[in-house]
């Protein structure tokens, strides 16, 4: 391990955590509230939007730290640290997902419904089931990778609460040299990368795809991972532009981090792009009913095709057209606020996906204040903790000194 | 008057690199330039390099291969007005297959122009003076003198921490 420069004062300070404590109680109470009305499908169609972008946000930034472990990189530098602390939504994602079993007659529209032989997929136990055995998987691999990343760069000699005492007690009594956790790393990090792969697939799946049980597309699971990592990238640069706006000049993130990570996130902008793009001509040509009506009733009907348009233009055209520029890459800030643009069009991405099949051919979008508010629940959910990962854990972010 | 003399400082660490550089620049001996075994941003900071204009030959190239893609493709449907599979003549959403590839191509067009006329190539002056080591995991620094203060540029390079330069050069005598 490279030793990084040490930039920080003695005591790291911290942003105060209250603020999301609060946007989480507002989004919780908004979604009990929803729950209680008379369209409590609605309430559950919102949880499912956000599960799914928060839980791949997360999923695709720890991507990033195994990626570049996988391929040697070093021009990440500290970013791969960062990128990190997003392991500490995984046990929250996986509650979330439990807590989806509680309203899975709002959300599967085929419960009831004659699926043709679909039926021994398509069921709450082996859906339920499957699926929580992966994101198990999933998140176990994620964090078997951050128990051996975090023995390379914690300070033994500052104390914590348990977790860090836990983390520290492991590395002096496990002895192990830098190689040894580098190869671990490597086993982990590695078997992390196809779990991703394989996981999100049967998530996009078995909860985005299958909404329209009749309805298939091959490279649906993998369009949800790729949109998963470019997610995740976006989550990573708002996180460093957080962390390189609090240190200043002091921070280890420098413009060439951003300008690096800027590249690839552009690169994923395209990928994803490409994924939809390639689905699309498939069904386009084919012409096949069973297929088209999925994107007929999405993207040129009124009234999900403006939505459609709009995600169009706002995670692609978009972040295209202004990512090609060199110096623009090099601002955080301006980065921070494009991404954030663009989670947010990935989320009226789920809604486009998710939309047309929970709300049963409505002629328009219900969206409310209420949406707004239970999103803005999970935002805080997702900013409690990572930041209280990197409270924890403040190695991760590049800092050093005593932990407060 | 007497031929300038160029030596090459062999480096390992770009920190040392720029330490050099910026001693360089304010010693009396001439900076000619850094070769560097992978890009690295510090050292082209470091040289406060004008901005390069190859970019905006790809970005031209890139915007003439969408627009004649398209093109093509529109100009070649509207030829035959074949109507197949109940599609329009002028098709969007395949043509998009034959923009995207045509924009690439001509935008690495462009790049290669781009390089070739900022470049000034074909020129063998790059090929001059140079270390092979440049190629793996040394960075050469690159300066001339007049032939009385070889030597002394000699310890400036050594004073820095680097080797000197074994040079392949070209033949350099006119036929």
């Amino acid at each position: 391990m490279s030793e990084s420069e040490t930039h920080t004062t003695a005591s790291p300070k911290f942003a105060p955590l209250w603020p999301f404590v609060a946007l989480l109680g507002v989004g919780v109470a908004t979604f009990i509230y929803g729950l209680s009305s008379a369209h409590p499908a609605h309430a559950w169609q919102t949880y499912l939007i956000n599960f799914l972008l928060w839980s791949a946000i997360a999923q695709g930034a720890v991507l990033f730290s195994a990626v570049m472990h996988m391929t040697n990189a070093r021009w990440s530098g500290p970013l791969a640290s960062l990128s990190e602390a997003f392991t500490a939504f995984f046990p929250i994602s996986f509650l979330l997902f439990l807590i989806l079993f509680l309203g899975q007659n709002h959300i599967f529209p085929w419960l009831h419904e004659d699926l043709h032989g679909k039926e021994i997929w398509l069921n709450i136990p082996f859906l339920f089931t499957r699926d929580a055995l992966g994101l198990l998987i999933l998140y176990g691999l994620g964090c078997g990778y951050l128990y051996h990343a975090l023995q390379l760069k914690i300070d033994p000699a500052q104390t914590g609460n348990k977790i860090r005492r836990m983390i520290v007690n492991a590395h002096q009594s496990n002895a192990l040299t830098p190689e040894a956790v580098k190869r671990r790393m490597t086993i982990w990090g590695g078997l992390y990368i196809l779990a991703f792969a394989l996981v999100l697939c049967l998530i996009g799946f078995d909860l985005v795809m299958s909404m329209d049980p009749h309805w298939i597309s091959t490279l649906f699971g993998a369009y949800h991972f790729v949109k998963a990592f470019y997610l995740g990238l976006g989550a990573l640069i708002i996180l460093a532009t957080i962390i390189r706006v609090r240190q200043g000049k002091a921070s280890v993130l420098t413009p060439a981090h951003f300008h690096d990570l800027g590249k690839l996130y552009f690169a994923f902008c395209l990928l994803w792009a490409d994924f939809f793009f390639v689905q699309l001509l498939v069904i386009y040509y084919g012409n096949i009913p069973e297929e088209t009506h999925y994107v007929i009733v999405r993207a040129m009907l009124a009234p999900w095709n403006k939505v459609a348009w709009a995600v169009f233009f706002v995670c692609f055209v978009g972040p295209f057209l202004i990512l090609l520029n060199k110096n623009l890459k090099t601002k955080p800030v301006f980065m921070a606020v494009i991404c954030s643009l663009v989670i947010v069009g990935i989320w009226f991405e789920h809604l486009l996906l998710l939309g047309p099949a929970l709300s049963h051919g409505a002629p328009t979008i219900h969206l409310s204040v209420a949406d707004g508010l239970i999103s803005l629940g999970f935002l805080g959910l997702m900013a409690l903790a990572v930041g209280h990962f990197i409270r924890v854990f403040p190695e991760t972010a590049g800092l050093k000194g005593t932990i407060t | 008057m007497p031929a300038e003399q160029h030596i090459m400082g062999i480096f390992r660490d770009e920190d040392q690199v720029i330490t050099a550089v910026h001693d360089l620049q304010a010693s009396p001996y001439r900076f000619v330039r850094v070769n560097m075994p992978v890009p690295s941003h510090k050292i082209m900071e470091a040289l406060n390099l004008k901005k390069s204009r190859v970019g905006w030959f790809t970005l031209c190239g890139g915007i003439i291969g969408f627009l004649a893609g398209f093109a093509l493709a529109i100009f070649t449907a509207t030829r035959w007005n074949l109507i197949v599979s109940g599609k329009p003549i002028v098709a969007i959403i395949p043509f998009v297959v034959v923009g995207f590839e045509a924009t690439i191509l001509f935008a690495v067009f462009g790049n290669v122009i781009g390089l070739l006329t900022q470049m000034k190539l074909p020129n063998n002056r790059w090929l001059k003076y140079y270390d092979p080591r440049c190629s793996g995991e040394h960075f050469g620094v690159l300066a001339s003198c007049a032939a009385e203060q070889t030597e002394a540029l000699k310890d400036f390079f050594r004073n820095q921490g680097a080797e000197l330069g074994e040079f392949n050069q070209l033949e350099t005598t006119k036929p």
